[in-house]
């Protein structure tokens, strides 16, 4: 999970192309940017990897996250709508697999378990949809 | 069921309108001259004739082959001229039936259809043109095939909760701005600002310049106003909602005129709503979200509201009709968030200031920068005002938040339709050890608006808080749930003993026959590919 740490590198690098593009004269400036940028981003990415956090509780799904702004999120069993498990890009070349689940909220209709292997992440939601359908959810809406 | 064969015509005179504009624009313009030399009027006629044909036609086809029926259970509709379309909606999914009239349609007899249900954002069938009263009649069945009455059962009567006097008509629009005319109207003039800024001479005195500004601000309240209050009088007038046991109906519009069915079980959160003004002459608002969406959303502005203005107390009472909720007693924030107000208030007035002064010192001139500052004094009031105005109150059946001093919020959320709780610090606020608890709730208002949240509470109630309505959203759901074998309707008013109960236990598959909130949770495992769960 630490590999969101990736993230802040291709910011990182996407800064310094940036940085070479725009202002071409001093060559040090980006480079310098880039390490001040790689090591704040990395140890953010460790941050939130440390602060991130789930679990499966006897009627809810618990989640706790944020560097900056600390979100707890709560979503009762009953109230999910459904479970996708999730691959993008640089999640596939990394092993990793999200869990999203779906709630009909306005706000926290998504909510994401992102970091997870790919087995951890079917795992999850196969779980969460036996639990889904076992508190046998009504209609909500 | 055919549609109105009014329809035909004015579908085909609607749409041809704009094509005939088009077309005679470009016909009298250059195409004329090009044209001319074949013939020039005889063209125009023949391809104006051409034009109502094939509309005609199309919407005769389009008649012919629209064909809806209301089942016991679903409401079908088959259509479309070149690729057709089966729509079932069951009955239980809908959420709202709105009919709309405007002039012309009125003076035809005709009226637009809508039914809303919760999946997607757009209106789940819109049905153009059918008769006034077959509208009705529609709008009614569902209600009763929703209730599972008999055929012949009698007509549920239905009370009046509110009606909009003149008088409150007239204080709706007095207090309604709309930016939408001064922002039309600046766009006409931009184009003569050059003009008008030419007589002036570079360096003219400043006043002049300061007092044009003063008036042009002055004109574009005015007209916001102006806009506002014809807006608000076209959209509210002739307001008025009642209620049968299950639904709420409205009825509404001077020139289009609305008229709308709200099942009370469809219901996902209360707002009242008011400002300073409403609340020195105890005015306030009411709006009623349902997941489909709110009444007269997209269309019109404003118009969500389902109540648009009444004394407070009737406000409060109507909402306790709807929701059974009691009178809150707010737990304010803790009082040193007060501090934190101010010091907010604080740092953007100091760069106000600070712009100002850096503005002021860039351009050399002799503005007086420090004017900001004598709202000074004012920053502790504000802030103790915002602290004044922030609560939440957890009820028996209900939360309740209230937020905001300009625009004050109240807002009621049943427990049972709690769809998440998310507790937020930010940085700031954990050096004070608050915490905000959003809750999420279905309803559609909240995608523009604010959710309900209990803002700055101290942390260790959020915590509280946070877990209190997990665990009392748990036991609405199950005792909804054990309502729902019991009778018919567990949620508003008393419980109609007439009513059979389900032998069965309420997992019947005919559950639409009983209420709408029960979920057919008999087929469980096709739960995560159906969409129409919502």
């Amino acid at each position: 999970m630490l590999r969101s740490a990736i993230g802040a590198t291709v910011v990182g690098v996407a800064a310094f192309f940036l940085n070479r593009a725009t202002l071409e004269l001093p060559v040090f400036v980006p480079v310098g940017l880039f390490a001040v940028l790689l090591v704040v981003g990395i140890g953010f990415a460790a941050l939130r990897y440390r602060l991130w956090g789930y679990e499966v509780r006897g009627d809810s799904l618990y989640l706790e996250r944020g560097v900056l702004t600390r979100v707890r999120t709560v979503v009762p069993f009953v109230r999910i709508q459904h479970v996708d498990s999730a691959r993008g890009p640089v999640e596939r070349v990394l092993g990793l697999a999200s869990t999203v689940v779906y709630t009909a909220g306005s706000r926290g209709a998504d909510v994401r378990v992102p970091g997870l292997t790919a087995d951890g992440s079917d795992e999850l939601q196969d779980r969460l949809k036996g639990l889904a359908i076992r508190a046998e959810g009504d209609d909500a809406v | 069921m055919k549609l109105s064969p009014l329809s035909v015509p004015y579908k085909a005179a609607q749409k041809g309108g704009s094509i005939v504009f088009t077309l005679a624009f470009v016909l009298f313009s250059g195409a004329s001259a090009f044209l001319g030399s074949i013939g020039g009027p005889l063209v125009a006629i023949g391809l104006l004739g051409l034009v109502v044909v094939v509309l005609v036609g199309y919407e005769t086809l389009y008649y012919q082959r629209y064909d809806y029926d209301l089942t016991p259970d679903t409401f079908d509709i088959r259509s479309g001229v070149v690729s057709r379309r089966n729509r079932e909606i069951p009955l239980r999914r809908i959420q709202n039936v709105d009919i709309s009239r405007n002039v012309v349609q009125r003076v035809l007899g005709i009226a637009a259809l809508d039914f809303e249900t919760a999946g997607g954002s757009d209106t789940e069938a819109a049905i153009r043109y059918v008769t006034f009263e077959e509208a009705k009649r529609l709008q009614s069945e569902i209600a009763r095939l929703k209730r599972g009455d008999a055929e012949d059962a009698p007509e549920v009567e239905s009370d009046e909760l509110f009606a909009l006097s003149d008088r409150e008509l007239g204080i709706v629009g007095a207090l309604s701005f709309d930016l939408r005319g001064p922002g039309i109207l600046f766009f006409l003039l931009s184009g003569s600002i050059p003009v008008v800024s030419s007589f002036f001479e570079f360096g003219v005195e400043a006043t002049l310049l300061a007092l044009g500004a003063v008036a042009v601000l002055a004109a574009v309240v005015l007209v916001s106003w102006l806009a506002g209050f014809a807006l608000a009088v076209v959209n509210y007038y002739g307001f008025r909602l009642s209620r049968t046991d299950d639904e709420l109906l409205y009825e509404r519009g001077l020139l289009q005129r609305y008229d709308g069915s709200i099942p009370f079980d469809k219901i996902q959160t209360l707002t009242v709503e008011d400002n300073p003004l409403k609340r020195r002459f105890g005015y306030a608002t009411l709006a009623i979200e349902t997941a489909g969406y709110a009444p007269g959303q997209g269309t019109q502005r404003g118009s969500e509201a389902a109540v648009p203005l009444a004394e407070r107390d009737r406000v409060l009472s109507l909402a306790n009709d709807i929701e059974a909720f009691g009178t809150p007693e707010f737990t304010r924030p803790p009082k040193r968030i007060r501090r934190r107000y101010a010091a907010r208030y604080l740092i953007v007035l100091g760069v106000v200031t600070a712009l100002l002064f850096g503005v002021n010192t860039l351009l050399g001139a002799s503005l007086p920068w420090y004017g900001p500052l004598a709202v000074l004094p004012l920053i502790p009031i504000a802030a103790h005002y915002k602290w004044k105005h922030r609560g939440y109150w957890l009820g028996e059946n209900h939360v309740v938040t209230r937020n905001g001093f300009w625009k004050r919020q109240t807002k009621v959320v049943p427990y049972y339709r709690i769809q998440t709780v998310i507790d937020s610090r930010t940085i700031f606020q954990r050096r004070w050890h608050v915490a905000t608890v959003t809750i999420d709730t279905a309803g559609s208002l909240s995608l523009s608006n604010q959710d309900a949240a209990a803002v700055d509470v101290e942390a260790t109630d959020a915590e509280r808080i946070r877990g209190a309505l997990e665990d009392r959203l748990v036991t609405a759901v199950a005792e909804r749930r054990s309502h729902r074998r019991q009778a018919a309707q567990p949620f508003i008013g008393p419980v109609e003993p007439d009513v059979p109960a389900e032998e069965n236990g309420g997992e019947s598959a005919d559950g639409d026959a009983v209420d709408s909130e029960s979920s057919e949770q008999t087929d469980t495992t096709s739960r995560d590919s159906d969409p129409s769960s919502v």
